[in-house]
């Protein structure tokens, strides 16, 4: 099982390098790119998503408060400080994550389940509530404009690349986290927590540090994000840009290594193709929403290869 | 500020605060009683307000039949809803966060059905004959139509405390939700007890709907308003606690009512702020019983 | 099980392509235009309105012959309200419909992140709704312009009211109450900024900040009643000014205090949602009346709409009709649609004849601005059941100059300088 598990990584790390590395060189439009770039930012967004949801259970309709973070880390840095400060700003967003989520996880991972979920979403409401009327100062429901990356940064390709590499480079890890003793642990707590507890390890402190990293990888992609759109605005923080992410993960297969991304994936292509045909995008995607969580619960990666291994011992029983 | 400013201030903070309980409440039967979150309660909310609009704009009943009508329709909407839906996920793993994300999708798809019925247009709902005006009592004005709602507020308190607590089909409907093996085992109907109590929710959401209707306009996207709300009440006040609810609508009402004459730069930020206090010194709810902090 | 999940799949998908109208294009000349618009949630009502409109001003051009050989055709995608969607949007619009214009928003978020784009693209972005001052100030590029006034001339002739207004009833004092966003705070800032400059002297006595789209106004009526200011100056929009009228009217906040909302307040959804709940006397301005100015244009505009539509118009109407005529002007005048810096020279100082011009003006767009210039009429609510449902329309009009209510070049610098 661990074989064939690796192999289908590697199929779909070769899909990921192949695909968004060789992007720009196939593009027929600037379009193609910010698509691209787009779909990576929140690919990475969904999987951190996933790390607290999918490995260890912890479903938080919050994660909008961190992806925010970041995004106005760099957004205020460059709007107060000038255009030099957009990658301080990226070090700043990863700083003030780390700090944030440690303080908001100390508080509400004393309670499991929806009380857990219900927390989350009030602390990110509390923090859009305050940047949307602190309008003098975060530029509230205007937003943020002209975040331009500085330097070679500001050529769209090159951005491109750099996002591509910084994304790459936290999938790695989070894959490396999932396969290693923590994750493993992680998996256990989500099992039966009692369990981990009796056997001598921290169940507390195990999800503590997991949500810290779910957090900072979150408010890396807003960073990110900034210098794509090169404007950022209060919606980020909104919580239906937390259910959105949740959204791209069940579309993709909660705990299914790479489901996220692809969920992230298909959202964003859909949205696109659907919004531009028809104002019923809502009744469209919440169809499929309901589908999925109801016949396809494993997600398009999950269920995809369950008919895989179905297919395959139907034609091993042929054989035999 | 002179007493007869408080005493205004009071009112009208509990006028509020009957209103958001009321809409809450259905989301405290289901979530506290039946155990299942139901994210798309304020879209039954608005349901409610349309179904009442539209009983009165097609048969031109009085409001409180309508009112009736509106709580009627959300329930068997519901009903439908948890039949047809919610009840294929009973009984998964995780199956909190699908219930969350079912919801949520319905949230979406009543959103969009409502605009193709009515349209986007705001439309508009009068209050009933004989509560459209005030009743003045010692220098304050008070709407009749506000004191109404107070009332009717009081009476779904009293009556769900009262079922709940003192009924046997109450306490039917809360064991169901702690335990639905064991209940079955006992020969209750689980699965219809299940959408009853759905439906019964929905019905309180719909109904508060077609009640807030004549004091607010009815248009798309209400659902999304008030869930947030909704939710902080049921948070503060304690899940499936009926007086928890109203206490917590209580408490937040007032405080909005003297954050907003005393502090009206930073009102908006208050309720979230309680929310979150509450959920960090007693995050079992203000006055709930059973505690949830884990291992 | 199996085999019936994936029949569920097949339904899902051919519902789905139903739902998708897929349009065949012909490689005429055509000027394309994307527009971006919300059509969900409380705004929706102004994106619908927009779209139907834009279409109505398209078929009356095309039926005569289109535009110097040229046939107008609109894209329109759902904002959402979601300004990096937006974005998206725009630029798809550009690389792969290649289209001449960008087209509408209503909020001013998606606004400023779409003006970017249209910076960054060289592409003529048409504003039709969004009222915030800064894209015509701060944030203005050379390839932005705006066909419906902006929340800077709304105030200045709010100020200029009530400058009369202390003539004929002496006030003194006033509250406001707003939205807790920038729309709101930017209202009362640009009104405190016009009273100034025009001279005219007045006492805050209270101001109220509920939350955007916040259902319950009961604590901030009775606090404003405490209050007791001569004026309540007001600064909603959409479904929160019908909540606030309904639940303060049986206060009789009305009574004692004379409502004052020159920005959003005339507009006609509230007067067909409230109907004969809508006090007499409030004092209302709009970017666009159907009542004002009795112009042939005017009228004919609001007819065409209603047999069109089913429906009378919200002012968003207005603004997306104007920006028709203005592409149309431009081309007209240029020859083609692809000339964009030849079309930018057209735009700038157009003179353009709307519907909400009176008789003798015609509206302008400022060459240094890019922000049309025209008169702004505030009236009272009286009776009148001539546009059903409503049965309030405004009426006692007082009139402003369109030069007077721009923005003075002091208030720009401050503005740019920030």
């Amino acid at each position: 099982m661990a074989d064939t598990g690796r192999y289908k990584d590697l199929t779909f790390w070769v899909l990921l390098l192949l695909i968004f590395g060789l992007l720009p060189l196939v593009k027929t439009s600037s379009y193609q790119l910010m698509l691209a770039n787009h779909i990576l930012i929140w690919g990475m967004f969904a999987l951190a998503f996933n790390m607290l949801f999918g490995v260890t259970g912890m479903l938080s309709f919050g994660q909008a408060l961190y992806y925010g973070l970041g995004a106005y880390s760099v957004g205020m840095m460059v709007k107060y400080l000038g255009q030099s400060w957009f990658l301080p700003g990226i070090g700043l967003g990863l700083l003030l994550a780390a700090l944030l989520s440690v303080l908001v996880g100390l508080l509400i991972i004393r309670v499991s389940g929806v009380f857990f979920t219900v927390l989350t979403l009030a602390f990110g409401q509390l923090a859009w509530q305050i940047t949307f009327r602190w309008y003098h100062f975060t530029g509230g429901d205007d937003g943020i404009q002209g975040i331009i990356p500085p330097g070679i940064l500001s050529d769209r390709t090159v951005y491109y690349y750099f996002t591509f590499a910084v994304v790459v480079m936290s999938i790695w890890f989070m894959r490396r986290l999932a396969r290693s003793p923590l994750g493993l642990t992680l998996r256990c707590i989500r099992q039966n927590p009692e369990r981990v507890h009796f056997l001598g390890r921290s169940v507390r402190l195990n999800q503590l540090g997991i949500y810290m990293i779910s957090s900072i990888l979150s408010a890396l992609a807003g960073s990110l994000m900034a210098g794509v759109d090169y404007s950022i605005h209060t919606n980020m923080l909104y919580w239906t840009t937390s259910g959105e992410v949740i959204l791209m993960s069940v579309l993709g297969g909660i705990g299914q290594s790479f489901g996220p991304f692809i969920g992230a994936a298909v959202i964003i292509i859909i949205e696109d193709v659907v919004g531009a045909r028809t104002e019923y995008w809502s009744l469209i995607i919440g169809i499929i929403m309901m589908v999925m969580v109801i016949l396809f619960p494993r997600g398009l990666v999950g269920e995809f290869r369950a008919l895989r291994s179905r297919l395959r011992s139907l034609t091993v029983q042929k054989r035999g | 500020m002179d007493p007869s400013f408080i005493i205004a201030q009071l009112i009208s903070g509990l006028t509020m605060a009957t209103l958001l309980f009321l809409v809450a409440s259905g989301l405290t039967l289901i979530f506290g009683v039946g155990n299942v979150f139901n994210f798309a309660h304020g879209s039954f909310y608005m349901l409610g307000a349309y179904l009442a609009y539209q009983t009165v704009s097609s048969w031109h009943t009085n409001f409180w039949v309508a009112t009736f009508a509106a709580a009627l329709g959300a329930g068997i909407l519901g009903m439908m809803a948890e039949f047809l839906f919610l009840r294929r996920i009973y009984g998964r793993s995780e199956e909190g966060g699908f219930q969350i994300l079912l919801t949520y999708s319905f949230i979406l798809v009543i959103d969009d059905l409502v605009k193709l019925v009515w349209g986007t247009e705001y439309k508009s709902l009068l209050r009933p004959a004989g509560f459209s005006g005030s009743v003045h009592v010692g220098g304050l004005t008070i709407p009749t139509y506000n004191l109404a709602i107070i009332a009717i507020g009081l009476i779904v308190v009293v009556l769900a405390w009262l079922i709940l607590s003192r009924t046997r089909p109450g306490r039917i409907a809360r064991a169901t939700a702690i335990d639905r093996e064991m209940m079955n085992a006992m020969g209750v109907n689980v699965p219809f007890t299940m959408t009853l109590v759905f439906g019964i929710a929905t019905a309180l959401g719909g109904f508060a709907g077609a009640l807030a209707a004549p004091l607010r306009s009815v248009t798309p996207g209400a659902g999304i308003e008030v869930i947030i709300d909704s939710l902080i009440v049921v948070v503060i006040g304690g899940m499936g606690n009926f007086w928890g609810a109203w206490l917590g609508a209580l408490i937040l009402g007032e405080v909005n009512a003297f954050a907003v004459a005393l502090v009206p730069e930073w009102a908006s930020v208050f309720s979230y702020l309680v929310m979150v206090l509450t959920l960090i010194f007693k995050p079992e709810g203000l006055f709930a019983a059973r505690g949830v902090r884990k291992v | 099980m199996l085999r019936h999940k994936y029949v569920v799949v097949i339904l899902v998908v051919l519902l789905a392509l139903f739902q998708v109208p897929f349009s065949l294009g012909a490689d005429e000349k055509i000027i394309k235009i994307g527009a971006i618009y919300p059509m969900t949630g409380r705004p929706g009502l102004y994106g619908l309105d927009s779209v139907d409109a834009a279409e109505m001003a398209m078929e009356e051009i095309n039926s005569k012959g289109g535009v110097a050989g040229y046939k107008l055709e609109l894209l329109n995608t759902d904002s959402k309200l979601k300004p990096d969607y937006s974005v998206r949007v725009a630029k798809r619009y550009i690389d792969e419909d290649k289209v001449h214009f960008l087209f509408g928003v209503v909020s001013s978020g998606v606004g400023l992140a779409v003006t970017e784009v249209s910076k960054q693209n060289k592409k003529i972005f048409i504003g039709t709704d969004h009222a915030s001052t800064r894209l015509t100030v701060d944030a203005l590029q050379p390839y932005y312009f705006r066909v419906s006034n902006n929340t800077f001339q709304s105030m200045a002739a709010g100020a200029l009211y009530l400058k009369e207004l202390k003539q004929t009833k002496p006030w003194e004092t006033l509250a406001y109450i707003g939205p807790d966003y920038a729309y709101g705070h930017d209202q009362w800032d640009e009104l405190k900024y016009n009273l100034d400059r025009f001279g005219v002297k007045y006492k805050v006595v209270g101001e109220y900040w509920p939350k955007l789209s916040a259902p319950d106004y009961t604590p901030f009526i009775t606090s404003i009643m405490n209050d007791k200011p001569d004026i309540l100056v007001s600064g909603f929009w959409g479904g929160d000014t019908v909540a606030f009228i309904k639940q303060a009217q049986p206060y009789g906040l009305f009574e004692k205090t004379l409502y004052f909302h020159p920005d959003a307040g005339g507009n006609y959804e509230l007067m067909s949602a409230t109907g004969s709940e809508l006090p007499l006397g409030l004092v209302l301005g709009a970017r666009h009346h159907l009542n004002w100015p009795e112009t042939e244009l005017n009228r004919t505009y609001v007819d065409k709409f209603y047999k069109r539509t089913g429906r009378y118009p919200s002012y968003a109407a207005e603004g997306a009709y104007a920006g028709i005529y203005a592409i149309a002007q431009a081309v007209e005048k240029v020859g083609n649609p692809n000339d964009t810096e030849a079309l930018v020279k057209a735009l700038e100082g157009m003179k353009i004849k709307l519907p909400e011009d009176p008789e003798g003006f015609t509206s302008y767009i400022d060459p240094a601005t890019h922000q049309i210039v025209q008169v702004q009429a505030i009236g009272e609510t009286i009776a009148n059941d001539k546009f059903p449902p409503a049965k309030r329309m405004l009426g006692n009009w007082k009139v402003y100059k369109a030069e007077d209510l721009l923005p003075p070049k002091e208030y720009i610098e401050m503005k740019r300088k920030k």
